[in-house]
């Protein structure tokens, strides 16, 4: 799903966001991203999700190339992926369900599966109540539900999230991650990164990978 | 195109919600180009009416021959020359006016200024013969008249008719130059205010690009807004024409009849069609120029 063979990310600025990152991840596997701030966790996932692109090294993510010149291909891939950003990029003055289902808008689905899909979503993240609030009426704690919501709601094959649990409680963000578990026994990878490392749950095809100054060390749990 | 289908109620909402979020500029933009589109409303109807006039008039146009009665003083050497006269190539009809008739035109024509006819103690008009012909043989036409024996002299209203096709060939003129002022004019209004919306949208679009959406869906909300708004220009700009159109039919066919106006419905369903058909145009022309001008920024 994921292959990047000496992959290094240089800013304009001249800081190396990513040094020589050698990863691969397969479908089914749940790859905790540790790491302090600034390591390099953030960018990791910016470059699979085609925002950032690497200066050094090949990186496939479903086989697609992640160069510049590969604009068309990497906006089909954003398709099948689920992206949690880390500021949530929920659109103001749309509601909640709106919100979530704005990501299935564009895949061609009937519009009764797009509301089955996002009501069931909703549920998960246990935000079904609020599904006709605005999100700038929601705490920063639910706006990050609704976030995951909107990401695995579209039944992606690879989910990206960044700092998920990051402002969630205790019992909110051992929901969350049951949660986007439960997606690999789907056959989908969940590639998170998170400071929570006491909440992580080591089992079967977990990877855990620990970012420090851009470079990556990772080893097999379970 | 399936997903422009499947997500018609989605855009019309967007374009609700991206209005209610920007309201005032929405509204003077919806008025402003309303406002445009009504001088240009204006400048056709006058165009069309105009045109209309000369046309008719042209279609009517007559001359009138005035007899040398020293020459045709009998009842069958006048019908003699009216015969010979409606014989001329270009002629189409003739019929004599006798003085009673010529009198009671007059009449007719000064209306209440009538009066003034009583200072004569005799009819002071004398009989003519009423040509019409074809106005594009009007010169071969007179110039036969005039070698005519028994015609004392040819009147043609050839100076009214040339001074009404040069006020509709003005017409016609700024009426093509207020077109263009309008398109540029709209386009730039509307790629403007498009240009503002994507401005104030750019974090929804960022993450619609971040989840996959395509550029066409991205774009599609700007295109209805834009359209929508300039269609919402051409219906304030057709009820404001309706309203004056309507108000100048009543203060011109009352007091001038005999300016052959087109019918009033004619012109307004003209007006609508073509106001509505720009605006559609132009809304659409200038949101693509609107997001053209922001294209991967």
């Amino acid at each position: 799903m994921i292959e990047a063979k000496g992959v290094s990310l240089r800013f304009p600025n001249g800081t190396m966001a990513l040094k020589d990152i050698d990863l691969q991840v397969e479908p089914g596997d749940m790859v905790y991203v540790t790491g302090p701030s600034g390591s390099g966790k953030t960018s990791l996932l910016k470059i699979f999700m085609g925002i950032e692109y690497p200066t050094v090294g090949s990186l496939k993510v479903l086989g697609q190339p992640m160069t510049k010149g590969q604009t068309a291909g990497i906006r089909q891939l954003r398709k099948i992926i689920g992206p949690v950003f880390q500021e949530f990029k929920l659109i103001a003055g749309r509601t909640v369900m709106e919100n979530v289902m704005l990501g299935m808008r564009f895949l061609d689905l009937p519009q009764v599966q797009l509301k089955d899909n996002a009501s069931n979503a909703l549920v998960k993240v246990g935000l079904e109540h609020k599904a006709l609030s605005l999100v700038e009426n929601l705490s920063w704690g639910e706006s990050q539900r609704v976030a995951i919501a909107r990401a695995v709601a579209r039944k992606p094959v690879l989910i990206l999230a960044d700092e998920p649990t990051g402002n969630l409680d205790k019992d909110n963000a051992l929901n969350i991650l049951e949660l986007l578990t439960s997606f690999v026994d789907e056959k989908t990878a969940v590639v998170i990164t998170t400071h929570a490392t006491h909440l992580i749950n080591a089992e079967k095809n977990s990877k855990y990978i620990r970012m420090d100054n851009g470079s990556l060390s990772w080893e097999r749990l379970g | 195109m399936k997903t422009v289908f499947l997500n018609a109620g989605y855009f019309l909402k967007e374009v609700k919600t991206m209005i209610r979020l920007n309201l005032i500029s929405n509204i003077l933009t919806a008025l402003s180009t309303g406002l445009i589109f009504f001088i240009l409303a204006m400048i056709i109807s006058g165009w069309w009416v105009s045109s209309h006039v000369v046309n008719v008039v042209q279609g009517e146009a007559e001359i009138n021959v005035y007899l040398d009665e020293s020459v045709v003083s009998t009842n069958t050497d006048v019908m003699q020359l009216v015969e010979s006269i409606k014989g001329l190539e270009g002629a189409r009809a003739a019929r004599l006016v006798d003085k009673e008739e010529a009198y009671r035109k007059m009449v007719e024509i000064l209306g209440k200024e009538a009066s003034v006819l009583k200072n004569f103690e005799d009819n002071p008009f004398s009989s003519f013969i009423e040509l019409k012909i074809n106005l594009a043989e009007i010169d071969p036409v007179l110039e036969r008249l005039n070698h005519m024996v028994g015609v004392e002299h040819v009147r043609d209203n050839r100076a009214v008719l040339d001074r009404l096709r040069n006020i509709a060939g003005l017409l016609k003129l700024v009426g093509f130059l207020v077109v263009v002022a309008v398109g540029i004019s709209t386009l730039v209004i509307i790629s403007h205010i498009i240009r503002l919306e994507i401005s104030n949208n750019k974090e929804q679009i960022n993450t619609l690009r971040l989840l996959g959406a395509p550029e066409t869906f991205i774009a599609f909300p700007f295109l209805l807004e834009g359209l929508l708004l300039t269609l919402g220009g051409g219906i304030l700009a057709v009820a404001l024409a309706a309203f004056s159109v309507s108000y100048l039919y009543a203060r011109t066919a009352g007091p001038l009849p005999f300016i052959p106006l087109p019918p009033q419905e004619t012109l307004l369903s003209g007006i609508t069609l073509v106001v509505m058909l720009l605006s559609a145009v132009l809304g659409i022309v200038g949101s693509f120029l609107g997001l053209s001008s922001v294209n991967g920024e």
